[in-house]
């Protein structure tokens, strides 16, 4: 993907840059507001990573201007301003995706790399299938192979969302998120546990399992 | 009635312009009596000693010059001097004996018509020896008119007793002018305190309310404040009186804390900014490293350095969030809501937990309720307090969420476990931040937990309220209960 981050703070941008080149990405680093709104309008990027305090022309302005503007890139809103008003205020601005300071890189890359995939249209999509897994989305059914799987209706959600974002990183927080509309972390394991019975319908009576634990970031649904 | 009174009486002011009137009422009383004793008494004295000098001078007469001289002159003197002149009228009655002891009439005026109501003198008027029971103090009959109204006027009188002849004299003196005068000045200054009281408590009522009404400011910009809302002030109403001085002290009080706490906030933010980011940076750095890392022992400090660092952050996040709630500025994200949609999500989310630690999970909603809260704070809330029920509720056990309407309108959402329980002295203080009992040392945990079940439930002005659970009180594990209720919702203006 090619992805611009919109950041001031020179060591998270550099950070953050890094980070998303060692996992494949193409990344270019705009200093303030006014340069950020230039580079975006003048090349065509896959995604992008936006921080709400800038210099010369702040964050949400430089996405109105932009949604303004007809553009359509995804946008990941950053922001040390992690109250749940503030999320719906970047959101309504236009964002696509909203993260709190500090962050975690696992947190940013899977946020960026599942909105990448939102710019494909998902809206028509009716069946998801993953290797031998198949949902389908208006019947309400998932089958394995020939093996019909019963779940009940916040696994089925829950199964939905990594589906959608199928061989990718989708942390727990972003399952709280948006499975649940939560948006607070848990002190406990409450997610595993959940993951965990999931994972004993979809994977337990296969031979290759699907649903993997990526420690320290997630979850990932991969054949 | 009774009510508004009793307001009232709690009002400094009214109570202190009560005081003050009973203050001025018993000055008056001084007064009066000073006035009293400068005229009327002092006149009467001077009536009495002019009677004691005539009845000197007529002793002396009666023992030079015999009884009948006396009788003479008194005569003489007592030749009536017309209607008008009361004042300089003296009465003089002789009581004389005969050889039998029996008394017989003299002097100026005969007894039965002189004095007016014998029957009728009180006793401390009254002087033992005068025959017909008269005193130093009597009344008497001036005139009468044609058709039989009698003048009644007031006179003052002296007894002399001539020995050894047993021969009384009585002189009196019409005092009626004196006495009128002193109860004319009395009259005036009774009906002048009278006056002067009731307009004291007219005032005090007066100023007592308007005192009422500029502290009534004061109190409601305490309670505003309190609330959160540090943009208020004091009206003023520049005048430069105690009140005023008072309130621009609050005033600039508050514009010193409103300072310091945008201060606390802002150097809360730099901290946020310049603390948690490097904080996440190191997670991350150590996350990674221990994922390329090949030695199995190095990955494992490497991913206990990150979860350590993971915590740290937690904590540091969980204070903040406490810190921004407990600045209150967020009321206005409450909303009406139906609680019992948030508890079935949160069971939902939990049940799974719950059969994993061995317990029983029953979610009980009774009837439909509307509360004013923010969907977001008041999961966190209920789901802090589930998973502290889950965390020391051991296996076996039982939770139970329940929603349910107590009296006057109130919405409770209560949590009960089987637990171990949490002893009364130690109920408030876990609501403290960072306070862990130490009987859950040992357990993960910040501390954090019910601290911001506390400033949450201060957000929504919501009671937070800790008790022991199904086990009663003289069990050894009483498990606990702990309650959140929430105001009966008021009607949008």
């Amino acid at each position: 993907m090619r992805i611009l981050v919109v950041e001031d703070d020179e060591v998270a941008a550099e950070y953050v840059r890094k980070g998303l080149m060692e996992e494949g990405h193409v990344v270019d680093l705009a200093g303030d507001g006014e340069l950020g709104l230039e580079m975006a309008k003048a090349a065509d990027y896959d995604a992008l990573v936006l921080d709400r305090m800038l210099p010369k022309r702040d964050g949400l302005s430089l996405l109105k201007e932009l949604r303004a503007d007809g553009d359509k890139t995804p946008v990941l809103i950053l922001s040390a301003l992690g109250e749940v008003d503030q999320k719906v205020e970047g959101l309504r601005a236009g964002g696509d995706d909203y993260l709190a300071k500090p962050y975690s890189f696992a947190e940013l890359l899977a946020r960026v790399e599942a909105m990448g995939r939102r710019s494909d249209p998902t809206a028509a999509v009716t069946k998801l299938k993953t290797g031998d897994l198949e949902m389908d989305l208006l019947a309400r059914t998932v089958k394995r192979g020939d093996q019909k799987i019963l779940l009940q209706p916040r696994e089925f959600r829950l199964l939905e969302c990594l589906m959608r974002h199928a061989g990718k990183v989708v942390t727990r927080t972003m399952l709280l998120e948006k499975v649940w509309d939560y948006h607070f972390d848990p002190q406990t394991n409450v997610i595993d546990v959940h993951i965990s019975r999931l994972r004993a319908k979809i994977d337990k009576e296969f031979d290759t399992p699907m649903l993997h634990t990526v420690r320290g970031a997630g979850y990932r649904l991969q054949v | 009635m009774l009510a508004p009174l009793k307001r009232l009486y709690k009002n400094t002011v009214f109570r202190l312009s009560m005081i003050a009137a009973g203050l001025f009422a018993m000055s008056s009383l001084i007064v009066l009596g000073y006035i009293y004793f400068a005229t009327v008494v002092s006149d009467l004295n001077r009536v009495d000693k002019a009677m004691e000098l005539e009845i000197e001078e007529l002793t002396q007469i009666y023992e030079t010059q015999g009884p009948s001289f006396l009788n003479q002159i008194i005569f003489g003197r007592a030749a009536p001097k017309g209607a008008s002149d009361f004042d300089n009228n003296t009465f003089y009655l002789f009581e004389f004996y005969d050889e039998k002891g029996n008394a017989y009439g003299g002097g100026n005026l005969p007894a039965k018509r002189f004095f007016a109501d014998p029957e009728k003198t009180p006793f401390w008027k009254k002087i033992p020896g005068l025959k017909n029971n008269n005193s130093r103090e009597f009344d008497y009959v001036a005139a009468t008119s044609e058709d039989g109204v009698k003048t009644i006027r007031r006179a003052r009188g002296r007894l002399k007793e001539f020995l050894p002849s047993g021969t009384k004299l009585f002189i009196g003196k019409d005092v009626e002018n004196i006495m009128a005068a002193g109860e004319k000045v009395t009259r005036a200054l009774l009906i002048s305190m009278a006056l002067a009281i009731s307009l004291g408590l007219i005032s005090g009522i007066y100023m007592s309310r308007r005192f009422a009404r500029r502290i009534g400011a004061f109190n409601k910009l305490a309670t505003d404040v309190r609330a959160g809302d540090l943009k208020r002030r004091v009206p003023r109403n520049e005048s430069g009186d105690e009140l005023d001085v008072l309130a621009e002290h609050l005033n600039s009080m508050l514009d010193h804390i409103d300072t310091l706490m945008t201060a606390m906030r802002y150097a809360g933010d730099s901290i946020a900014h310049d603390l948690r980011s490097p904080l996440t940076r190191l997670h991350t750095r150590l996350e990674t490293a221990g994922s390329e890392v090949k030695d199995e022992v190095a990955r494992e400090a490497l991913y206990k350095a990150s979860d350590d660092a993971g915590e740290l952050l937690r904590t540091f996040e969980g204070v903040l969030r406490i810190a921004r709630l407990e600045a209150g500025e967020r009321r206005e994200i409450l909303v009406p809501l139906d609680p019992s949609l948030v508890l079935e999500d949160i069971a939902e989310l939990y049940e799974p937990s719950c059969e994993d630690a061995g317990l029983e999970f029953a979610l009980e909603i009774e009837g439909k309720h509307t509360i004013r809260a923010d969907r977001g704070l008041l999961s966190q809330a209920v789901s802090n307090l589930v998973e502290n029920a889950i965390k020391y509720t051991p296996r076996g056990g039982a939770i139970t969420l329940r929603l349910r309407k107590i009296s006057s309108g109130r919405v409770e959402i209560s949590i009960t476990d089987t637990g171990q329980g949490i002893r009364p002295k130690d109920r408030d203080r876990v609501k403290e931040r960072f306070v862990r009992l130490e009987a859950s040392r040992t357990a993960p945990g910040s501390g954090l937990g019910l601290a911001l079940v506390d400033a949450v439930a201060d957000l929504h002005q919501a009671e937070f309220e800790l008790s022991d659970g199904p086990g009663g009180e003289s069990s050894d594990r009483p498990g606990l209960r702990v309650a959140l209720i929430f105001p009966r919702i008021k009607r949008a203006k």
